[in-house]
């Protein structure tokens, strides 16, 4: 079943969940590595890489919150109001917002460089910043900040998920199985 | 270079010419046959590239060599370099700012003979900005020419500058502050 229904992750939001999961964790692994390693020819496509993945991600983002306009996604196991799926909520929101916020800040420090940004080292997107030593400072200080806050929120919604597998609420596995 | 060192070092050269030619000689740029190599390091690596010169005027006094001058005007704007990354972030606001200065001037103040060549100091001008620099020179007569004959000569001058001293202080944490330059003149004297 490819759409959700009142109970159940349909393929599509299920392949999109996964997918963006797998593309963060990319990311988050990748960013890292870009912070510390020691630039030089032979790795100098991982910037270019993290470019494109980060795109695809933002780009992913907005496919899944279209989908969810059109196939609304269930709603959360258990009381609505009790505190952990109140907290859920909370978290799956922040989520969205740093998902969007951290790309577009990527995006705008490396347009504020004044360099190409390539996707898929093929195709050139056009800057969403002018070329500025402060947006430069502004937009990598807020991907960077935005991104730690990300990891926080990740590591919350990770644990409330594992948590719930745990416990045999059903939330993890209609995540996994639908 | 390999065809420069077929070729005889000039000071020798211009020893041996300066009865011929006791009054400076002027010389025009051969621009098309001329260019400028710069290398830079690149974490474990090297960037080079390439800068068309735009005008070069000398004045070369074989006889008396500290007499001679050298005015170089290189193009920043047409700068080309190893991977495309590297021209555009070279190009760009944060290292020569080409788009407000367009080229990079050197105006020698003192020529030095020393071993087979010179020293040339003088004052480099990059983004605007003029620090004293100096380079080693030496100096060919161009292959077909015969001996004594300085009509179309080769110059090559070397050196380095601190890119940092000229505020050019873009990816400093990426891309290494001493650029070294090879400068190839070839020059035709001036009727």
């Amino acid at each position: 079943m490819l759409r959700n229904d009142a109970t159940h992750f349909g393929l599509v939001s299920r392949l999109i969940h996964w997918a963006m999961a797998a593309l963060i964790l990319s990311l988050l692994v990748l960013g890292t590595q870009l912070k510390t390693m020691q630039p030089g020819l032979a790795n100098l496509w991982l910037y270019g890489l993290h470019k494109s993945l980060g795109l695809t991600a933002l780009v992913l983002v907005a496919v899944r919150l279209v989908w969810h306009r059109i196939s609304p996604p269930p709603a959360p196991i258990g009381p609505p109001r009790a505190w952990e799926n109140r907290l859920a909520k909370a978290v799956h929101r922040l989520t969205y917002a740093l998902l969007i916020l951290i790309p577009l800040a990527g995006w705008a420090y490396a347009s504020a460089t004044g360099l190409d940004i390539l996707f898929a080292n093929r195709w050139v997107i056009p800057p969403i910043a002018p070329v500025s030593e402060a947006w430069e400072n502004a937009a990598h200080l807020a991907h960077s900040v935005l991104t730690k806050i990300l990891m926080g929120v990740l590591a919350l919604h990770v644990l409330g998920a594992l948590r719930r597998g745990i416990e045999g609420d059903g939330t993890l596995d209609r995540m996994i199985g639908g | 270079m390999t065809l420069l060192k077929k070729l005889t070092p000039i000071l020798g050269l211009l020893l041996m010419a300066q009865t011929a030619l006791a009054a400076p000689q002027r010389y025009h740029l051969q621009t098309d046959l001329s260019s400028v190599g710069f290398e830079t390091d690149f974490g474990p690596d090297k960037i080079t590239g390439t800068m068309p010169i735009r005008t070069a005027d000398l004045t070369l006094d074989f006889a008396h060599v500290a007499a001679s001058k050298v005015t170089v005007t290189l193009d920043a704007a047409g700068s080309q370099a190893s991977f495309p990354f590297a021209a555009q972030a070279m190009r760009g606001p944060k290292v020569l700012n080409t788009a407000e200065f367009p080229e990079i001037s050197f105006v020698s103040t003192s020529v030095v003979p020393q071993d087979q060549g010179a020293t040339v100091a003088g004052n480099i001008t990059i983004r605007g900005v003029t620090q004293p620099a100096s380079f080693h020179a030496e100096i060919w007569r161009q292959q077909g020419t015969v001996a004594g004959d300085l009509s179309h000569l080769t110059i090559r001058l070397t050196g380095a500058v601190l890119r940092s001293q000229f505020g050019a202080v873009g990816w400093s944490d990426m891309v290494g502050d001493e650029v070294r330059l090879d400068i190839l003149a070839r020059i035709e004297r001036a009727n």
